[in-house]
């Protein structure tokens, strides 16, 4: 039997909000898939562009971006300067015809511990569908 | 709009470089920032002339660009202002990287009078260096069929300039140069400032209305180059887009960065892909190798790419330094054409066109692309 293709997804995660989302989910013992691999940052605006594509050529089959919800960011504005940032890694992945669902940013507030479980269901869900990273096994990087 | 309009007197050339010699003369600037053809013959450097003899070399429309003029205007401005009035004459997409850089605190502006001209294009450098005399007369071609009553596209300029489609803009200078439609009889001095309507008052230059003629050129060649860009961009979209034609696309990069050094936008003092952050422990490649069964050497080159896309796409004033630059013919300004257009679009932003308008990524709006937010 083929073995099933389990997601690989990196995730930047916020230290205020997301990360403290996330292990909420963790203590509160809710059951999500084992797909992510989690990054702490301070802020979403931490998390340049380099980063996401860096991931994805090592064969991410997926890189979330999650911070405070607007208005919520521990520095005030960060997560608006991450949004206009992805915004425009989105457009050069588009642009080239490279698969920009492989790429995600959502608010996870710290006492969202089960919207995190949620996103990492749905998300790993949705890229289970789209199949493995092309990148993944491309030599000619 | 009131201009003034000289006739040109053996060409358009000399009679440029006699009015910039009288401003020197009349002491309405200290220094001029043009570019001077070598000794040797074959290239253009940018000089800071202070004297009005030293201008006789002096080419303010060279047919090649040799350095991108910002990068020459940064280095002189980058440790602050200039004390002296000096004016810089540099092609449209110089002047956009000019006030880009300005903008990313690389170039200080202050008494810095900014001159820009209808540019028809310079030629590749491939060409050029083949043959320099020759070159010298291919470009007076370009130029003849650029300011004719009836503009014809040429061939033989650069890939990025036969789809600039901001060959005249002038927003951001003081004074510019017109030549379009003018048969290359005459020569309209477009002022922007009134610092330019002072200077026009001290040479007695005086101002009569008649840009018809020239904005007539500048329309035409405006939908030539349009048309042109949407067709070059258009086959652009069927040879590199989609994962796999991109990679064969920089499959014959060498990863020399020959591409980032000379673009006057990649304003990193020390890039990323330079740094000691892109090299890694020797297990780090051979774990890469190891789940791939291969990895290719030298690492990172598609990551270099995408990497400064993403980095200076919403700053690119498709200038064509890069593409020009590039030893194995990469078509590398016109891939960032697209990014370009793509990215800058996002936000209504045209690099380089106003000094106004801020970088994109020093601003932003509470309610804005939820489209790229996933709930
Ligand atoms: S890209 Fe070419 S045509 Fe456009 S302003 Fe620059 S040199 Fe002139
Ligand atoms: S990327 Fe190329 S075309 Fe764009 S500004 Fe830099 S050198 Fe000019
Ligand atoms: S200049 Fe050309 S070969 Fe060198 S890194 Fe850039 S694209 Fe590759
Ligand atoms: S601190 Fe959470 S997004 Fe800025």
């Amino acid at each position: 039997m083929k073995d099933e293709f389990k997601p690989r997804i990196i995730g930047f995660l916020c230290n205020w909000c997301s990360y403290a989302g996330a292990d909420l989910a963790g203590t509160s013992r809710l059951q999500y898939p084992p797909s992510l691999l989690p990054i702490r940052v301070m802020c979403s605006s931490r998390v340049d562009p380099l980063f996401v594509i860096s991931a994805f050529l090592r064969g991410a089959d997926a890189v979330l971006i999650a911070g405070c919800h607007p208005g919520d960011c521990h520095y005030q504005e960060g997560n608006y300067y991450a949004r206009r940032r992805f915004a425009c890694v989105r457009k050069v992945f588009e642009t080239l015809g490279m698969e920009s669902d492989r790429l995600r940013l959502s608010w996870i507030s710290a006492s969202e511990g089960p919207r995190f479980a949620n996103v990492i269901t749905e998300y790993t869900e949705k890229i289970k569908k789209m199949g493995p990273n092309p990148a993944k096994k491309n030599i000619f990087l | 709009m009131k201009v003034a309009k000289i006739k040109v007197k053996d060409n358009i050339e000399k009679t440029v470089l006699s009015f910039l010699r009288e401003t020197i003369d009349k002491k309405l600037f200290d220094a001029i920032l043009i570019p001077m053809m070598v000794p040797a013959g074959d290239s253009y450097a940018w000089v800071l002339a202070q004297d009005k003899s030293l201008l006789d070399g002096a080419y303010y429309l060279p047919p090649i660009m040799s350095v991108q003029g910002a990068k020459a205007l940064s280095s002189v401005t980058k440790g602050g202002k200039v004390n002296k009035r000096v004016a810089a004459i540099m092609r449209p997409c110089e002047i956009r990287a000019a006030i880009e850089l300005s903008k990313l605190n690389q170039i200080e502006l202050e008494n810095i009078f900014l001159i820009s001209m209808d540019c028809p294009g310079a030629l590749p450098l491939k060409d050029w260096l083949k043959d320099p005399k020759r070159g010298v007369d291919v470009f007076k071609k370009v130029i003849q069929h650029f300011v004719d009553e009836e503009p014809k596209p040429d061939k033989s300029v650069r890939p990025a300039c036969a789809i600039c489609h901001r060959f005249s803009d002038s927003d951001a200078v003081d004074l510019h140069i017109g030549i379009l439609g003018t048969e290359g009889e005459d020569i309209l001095f477009i002022p922007h400032s009134t610092q330019a309507e002072a200077i026009f008052a001290e040479l007695g230059l005086s101002l009569n209305e008649n840009l018809s003629r020239w904005q007539k050129g500048v329309d035409e060649v405006l939908k030539q180059r349009k048309k042109k860009r949407a067709q070059v961009q258009e086959e652009l979209k069927s040879t590199v887009v989609g994962f796999d034609k991109l990679l064969d696309t920089f499959s014959n990069c060498i990863n020399c960065h020959i591409c980032q050094s000379v673009c006057p936008i990649c304003y990193c003092r020390q890039c990323y892909f330079d740094s000691d952050k892109v090299k890694h422990p020797p297990d780090d490649y051979l774990m890469r190798a190891e789940s791939k069964g291969n990895i290719s050497l030298l690492p990172d080159k598609i990551l270099f790419h995408l990497g400064r896309m993403s980095h200076m796409a919403l700053s690119c004033v498709g200038c064509g330094a890069c593409e020009d630059a590039c030893p194995m013919s990469i078509k590398v300004a016109q891939i960032f054409s697209l990014i370009a257009d793509r990215s800058q679009g996002l936000f209504n932003y045209i690099a380089g066109k106003s000094i106004e308008e801020p970088l994109p990524m020093r601003v932003y709006e509470d309610d804005e692309f939820h489209e790229v937010e996933s709930p």
